[in-house]
Parts: structure tokens; sequence; C-alpha cells
């Protein structure tokens, strides 16, 4: 009884001092505040714009047919291409595209409309920049929806025209066909990446600021100015203390970054914000865990800068956001399961971009749990036998009473 | 008395700067991690993830509604694609969308009731397919599909239309698509996604990387006290101070960036169209040009944490803001100029002019001028760091 009652009173002792301790380091504070508040917006206005509209391109017309003239003007007036130009050969196209002019060339052929007249498929090229996949991917929807509705037009014609039976038939559209984007519905670039990556920010300032917390106890006293420890006799109460008072501070920065961050710029927002929060909780155990370990390692209160900000990079590729998971090699999968990061971006995408509730992200919620709880008991055998004992300089037991914090 | 018998004993110069720095680097397996371990784990890890080009089978489902023989052949030239792995056979709409809520497929394709019916006496049925655009690629793919075979199954009908009305099959194909718009993807005829990420991404890890030790190699200097020493040891001159202990690394830098070029050109035969000297040059000149741009946010805070943070703040944003995935152009305007103020923004304008697209060097040579930009820059702060250094003050 008395034990129990000394580790409540350990977990206690320890919240309340690690207050102090976060609000003497202006590191810890610039990462629970300046990091989950402005970055989530800096972020989101660099995409925010979500479609890429408008692209230059250059048309290099050999044709010089009334058909050539409207598949141009057809394809400037789809949104995603816009025709800055009319090039006298491919070569001085070149010169257009070579300089950053424009990023694709449309190439008409001579003999186009005549083809078409005879009743032929007649085809254009259209070459691309490949440097990046959403300015091609604009142009090649912008092909593919003139090359539809244009043809769609010519056909309807020419079958009337052959056959003057089946006009009762074709005059309408035979088979209309309809596509709807779910999750995402502007098909924006924005309200892909960002429910995700708000995870991984969330993700990162525990990790980092545990991390940094962690090198600043084992660096001299007198170099920091001020004294960093702060242990219960029992080390899984110092850790219950100190992940409360860091859930305490985070507790308005997160709610801000799961909910107002897309309230501001207009995310998909289909979940349940108390359902998120509950998925949520068994990831910030988890990233706590991994920030205990991450303290085995930091022996500096700087260091975490070097050895850690790029892992960010090594969770959104594992995340399965840009690459889907069910395809990645073995090894990466592997490595993804053991990241809470994984389990919570997609379950968090699932719920906040198309509405799944807590129930159907069960298997995400479970190897949340389990991530917390691998996390956690590494981060206990990092502080019992790494961290601890590289603090003090002594074995285990003497640590134990040495730790006692000493009441004043 | 001790300050004099120190320097007493000072080794002097650049050369012993250089050496006192190489040192530190190998004293620290901390710089071994961050200078060599992370950027060839990232070289490896970057370039392995998107190894396939493009993810295919992707899980998707189709709901059939009509269950005739129409039906079942549009069933059957789907499942026939490529990019489709037709996982699951939902019964109805909503058993559909449960299974992409749950993220067991990551779109479906609904025939409807009375399908057949309604095509044969012209009450023109509607085909839709639904598509997860929360997964960009895969949603994107699975679309691309999805489109193909409606429009497929629409030619087939027109085709038995014309048919029907005494057209011969022959010369009722080009009918149904008149015109034809073909995509020529200049230098990654493939779709490949590692070319188009790792090409970006790989050099931007390695500018993250480059100005974090940067900084905080500089850094410890003032933390520890040793910046005086370090001025002694220069006999006063900042510059030959600065430059000597960022040498080596610089060395070791170099080393890695055209590693970076044989692995992603040769070992991954990315493609490569343009001279590989000028690919290796803009490498070399980007290791420099990210040390400047490190060594100039310290000169502006010399205060380690600080620089640190801004480092990091820009490095990791420079994926975003240099344009890799999202255009430059399409951002608000007030954005994208900070587009242009990070070195690996450059960096990837020259791969994408030299060995993407193999352009003449005449249309690159404004990006390498900027590369010298960036290395002149911390000059202007060099009398800011002699002041930190001189007199060394650290703040947590």
């Amino acid at each position: 009884m008395k034990r129990i009652r000394e580790f409540f009173a350990g977990i206690f002792r320890v919240y309340c001092r690690e207050f102090k301790l976060v609000l003497k380091d202006p590191g810890i504070i610039l990462f629970i505040t300046f990091l989950p508040l402005a970055y989530p917006v800096i972020y989101s206005l660099i995409y925010n714009p979500e479609l890429v509209k408008d692209v230059p391109m250059v048309v290099v017309d050999n044709d010089r047919s009334p058909l050539s003239r409207q598949l141009v003007r057809e394809i400037d007036a789809c949104d995603q291409a816009r025709v800055i130009g009319y090039a006298a050969d491919l070569p001085e196209a070149r010169r257009a595209m070579d300089s950053h002019k424009c990023f694709a060339i449309l190439e008409i052929p001579g003999g186009f409309g005549r083809k078409i007249g005879r009743s032929e498929s007649a085809s254009a090229a259209m070459y691309c920049d490949m440097s990046l996949l959403l300015r091609y991917r604009g142009f090649l929807v912008a092909a593919t929806e003139v090359m539809q509705a244009m043809g769609g037009e010519l056909s309807t014609e020419k079958l009337n025209l052959v056959a003057p039976l089946a006009e009762t038939i074709v005059t309408e559209d035979l088979l209309p066909i309809e596509n709807i984007s779910m999750g995402n519905i502007r098909n924006g670039f924005d309200s892909f990446i960002m429910p995700g990556v708000l995870i991984l920010i969330l993700h990162q300032c525990i990790v980092l600021a545990l991390g940094m917390a962690g090198g600043a106890r084992r660096e001299k006293a007198s170099a920091i100015g001020y004294n960093p420890h702060n242990n219960a006799r029992y080390i899984p109460a110092t850790m219950i203390g100190q992940m409360l008072c860091y859930s305490t501070l985070l507790a308005l920065p997160a709610l801000y970054m799961i909910h107002y961050v897309p309230l501001m710029f207009r995310f998909p927002m289909e979940g349940n914000l108390l359902e998120e929060m509950a998925f949520l909780m068994p990831m910030l155990a988890a990233c706590f865990g991994i920030g205990f370990v991450l303290q085995a390692f930091t022996t500096e209160r700087e260091s975490v800068f070097v050895s850690w900000v790029v892992t960010s990079l090594i969770f959104l590729l594992l995340s399965g956001l840009i690459w889907p998971r069910y395809d990645m090699y073995g090894v990466w999968k592997a490595m993804s399961d053991i990241c809470p990061a994984t389990w919570a971006v997609e379950g968090f995408v699932k719920m906040n971009a198309n509405g799944a509730a807590l129930w159907q992200v069960r298997h995400e919620y479970l190897m949340l749990w389990l991530n917390a709880a691998g996390w956690l008991a590494a981060g206990y055998c990092a502080q019992r036998w790494c961290v601890l004992p590289s603090i003090y300089g002594k074995s285990r037991k003497s640590v134990d009473k040495e730790v006692l914090p000493t009441r004043s | 008395m001790i300050m004099n018998k120190e320097s007493a004993t000072l080794k002097t110069g650049a050369r012993a700067i250089m050496v006192r720095s190489l040192v530190q680097i190998v004293r620290r397996p901390l710089l071994w991690i961050a200078m060599i371990g992370l950027p060839l784990f990232m070289f490896l890890f970057v370039t392995s993830m998107f190894e396939k080009g493009l993810p295919t089978r992707i899980p998707a489902a189709i709901v059939d509604r009509d269950g005739t023989s129409l039906s079942r052949q549009i069933t059957q030239t789907l499942g026939g694609m490529q990019m489709v792995d037709l996982k699951e056979t939902p019964q109805s709409y909503t058993e559909a969308r449960h299974a992409m809520q749950e993220g067991r497929i990551y779109g479906f394709f609904l025939i409807p009731e009375n399908f057949e019916a309604d095509l044969l006496s012209g009450r023109s049925p509607e085909i839709s397919f639904y598509t997860n655009m929360v997964y960009f690629v895969p949603g994107s793919l699975l679309f691309k599909t999805f489109k193909a075979t409606a429009v497929y199954t629409k030619a087939g009908v027109a085709v038995s239309v014309a048919q029907s009305a005494g057209q011969n099959p022959e010369t009722a194909a080009p009918l149904l698509q008149p015109i034809n718009i073909a995509a020529r993807p200049i230098g990654n005829p493939q779709l490949n996604y590692g070319i188009y990420l790792a090409n970006s991404f790989i050099p931007a890890v390695l500018q993250l990387m480059i100005m974090l030790v940067t900084v905080f190699s500089l850094g410890q200097e003032i933390k520890r006290h040793t910046s005086t020493r370090l001025l002694r040891m220069a006999r006063g001159s900042i510059f030959r101070a600065v430059y000597s202990k960022l040498l080596p690394q610089t060395v070791i830098w170099w080393v890695m960036a055209v590693f970076m070029v044989s692995w992603l050109y040769k070992y991954n035969h990315f493609t490569m169209q343009g001279s590989w000297g000028w690919m290796i040059l803009s490498e070399l000149l980007f290791v420099m040009a990210a040390q400047s741009f490190a060594l100039f946010v310290f000169g502006l805070l010399p205060n380690l944490r600080l620089s640190l943070s801004v480092c990091a703040l820009t490095g990791i944003l420079s994926f975003s803001i240099a344009a890799f995935s999202f255009p430059e152009e399409s951002m608000y305007p007030a954005m994208s100029i900070f587009s242009w103020l990070m070195p690996v923004r450059y960096n990837f304008l020259i791969y994408a002019d030299q060995a993407l697209n193999g352009r003449d060097i005449f249309y690159s040579r404004i990006w390498y001028v900027a590369y010298i930009a960036y290395i002149v820059l911390p000059v202007t702060v060099m009398w800011r760091i002699k002041r930190f250094m001189a007199k060394p003050v650290y703040a947590p």
C-alpha cells in the first residue's frame, strides 16, 4: 500500500517539476508551441492552391485546318492547360521548352483534318516535360477529355452520316460515364497530403521535445543553467509523470492541428472529432516511447536535430500516403509496421477524409496500441539500462536511491 | 600564464585547423551517422521504395448490380487490366464504400441494375466509378484504368449500334475514336515514380544533412567555448578559421555527392541525357551552396539551437517549397518566392535541364550562377561570426 502511494506521489511530483523544467527550456517550448502552431499553417499555405491549372503549352500546327484549330481551342479551354502560342516547327517549340517558357508541345501533323474527313483516325502527339508528375497529369487529363469530347461529337456525326437508321439511338449519349472522387473530392494536392502531414508533425513534436529533454538531462547542469533532473523512485512513475506533463502541454496544440487547421484550410473533415482523439491516444503513447528510447542516444540537447529531423521523411514515405503499403518491399513494410506514424496516418486519413468510424479502423487502432506497448517497454529498458546509469555513472541499485527527489 | 604556455605550443595555420576539424569528426559517432550513415541509408531507402516504378495490381472492386452477360464481360475486361486487382465483390454501393473506408480497396466500379436491358433499348444507363483520391497515386492510376474500361465498353456498344445499322465492323472502328492524342513523356516514358521523386528527394536529404552538420559543428565551438582557441589557431582570421574548419567536411560531402550522382544515374539507370561533367559540377557547387547557406544562417543567429532550428525548418520545408511535386508557378506568389531561396531548388532545375531533358548548358546558366551567389553570401556575415566566436556565450 505504501509503495502504491509512493508510486502515485512520484508521478505527481515528476509531473509538477517537469512543468518548471519545460518552461525554463526555450528549446522544448519551441517544439511544443511554434512547431505545432506555425508549421501546419506554413505547410498548408504552400499547397493550398490545391490544383495545377493553366500550365503553359506550345502548339506546332502543321495542318492549319479548322479541325486542328478547334483541337487547340478546346485544349486551351481546359482548366489544366494554357496554349501560349504557336511555333513554326518542332525546333522552335523545343527552344521555348528549353528556356522554361512551356512544359508541353502539341504537334499536329499535316493531313490531320483531311484524315478525319476521310473517316480515318487522326493522331496528334503531345511531348511533355516530366520533371513534375502533376503537370504531366494535368496535360494528360486535358488531352483525354478533349479527345473524348471532340471524338464523341465527330463520331456521332459520322455514324449518323453512314447509318441514318441509327440516328434515333445515337443523338444522345449512348452510355454516359461518371466518375466520382471520394475523400478528396477536388483531387487537390493539399487535401491529399496535409492530413497525413499533420499527424507526422504531431509525432515529431513529441519525439523531438522528449529527445531534447533527454539531452538536457545528460549534459552538465552548469552548461545549461539549470538542473534538469527529475526522477521518481520508480522509473515507470517518472515516465508516466513526464508523459502526463507533455500531454497536458500538447493537448491544445493537438486539438488545433487535427481540428482547426483542417477547418481553416477546408481539408476534408468527415470524421468524428471525439473518435479521432480516442484514436490518436495510443499514437501519443507510442511517440513518448520512441522519445524515451531516443534519449538513450542523445547526449546533448542539440544533437536531436542532427539525428532525428530527417526521420520525418522516412516516416512520410513509410506511411503509405505516397506509395501504397500493400506494394512495398517486405523489409520496408515490416519497418513501417513498427512505426506508430504509419498506423496513425492510415487511420486518421481514413477517418478524417473517408469518414470511417472508429470500428472501421480497428486494425490500425489495435496496431497502434501494440506499438504503444512495445515502444513504452523499449523506452523503459532504455531508461533503466542506458539513460539513468549514464547520468549517475553507477549501477542501477545505487541510482535507485540517489534518484529520489530531494524534498525542498 | 597558462594562456601563454598554451599559445606557445598551439599549432596555427589552416592545415592545423583542418586536422583538428577532421579529428573532431572522427571522434564524434553522431557525425559519422549524420554525414555518412543517414545519407547512405536514405539513398538506398528512397530508390528502393520506388524501385517498381509504379504500383500495380491495386486492390479494387466491382459492384455488379446487373448480373448479365454484358456486365460479366465488363468485369472480365476490368479484371484483365494490369493495374487492377479485383479483390472484393461487394453486392451494393454501401458495402463497397465501407470496404473503401476500411482501406481494403482504393476504388470501385459500379454497373447499375437493368444495365444491359436499358442499354439495348436505348435508355442510356449510366456507369460510374469511384476512386479514393485520399491516396493520390493509387487513386489516379485506378481512375485511368476505370476510365479506359468504361471507354472500351462504350466503344463496344457503339460498334454494335453501327453494325446493327448495317455498317461494316472494320470501317466502324475508326469512327469510335476519330482523334487520338498520344502523350510522349520525355525522359521518363514508363512514368517511373522513382525517377520523379528520387532525383529531387535525395539531394534534398543531402542538403538537410549538410546544413545541420555545418551549423552543428560551428555552434559546438561556441557552446564548448573552443571558438577562441580556433580563432587563435587561425591567427585571428575568421575566414581562415571557418573555411579551414569546413573544408574537411566539404570534401566528405563531395564524395557523398559524387557517389549520389553515380548511384542515381549509373546504378539505378535513371535518365541521364546530358553531360556527366555538368551534373557533377552542379552537385559539387550544390554542396558548397548548402554549406554557405547554413553558414549564413549561423551568422545571422549564432545561437546553436536557433540556427539549427532554422536549418531544420528550411531543410524539411525544402521538400515542399522547392516545388518537387507541386509546381512553383501554381503556388501563391507570396509562397513561391521562398522556393527560390533554397539551394536545392537550383539543384532540381539543373537536374531537370541536364539529366532529364539533356538541354544545352546555355539554358541552365542562371542556376549555376545562383550557386555562386550562395557561396559568396556568407561573406556578409563573417564579422558577426567573428564577434561571437571571440566572446562565446552559450544560450540553451
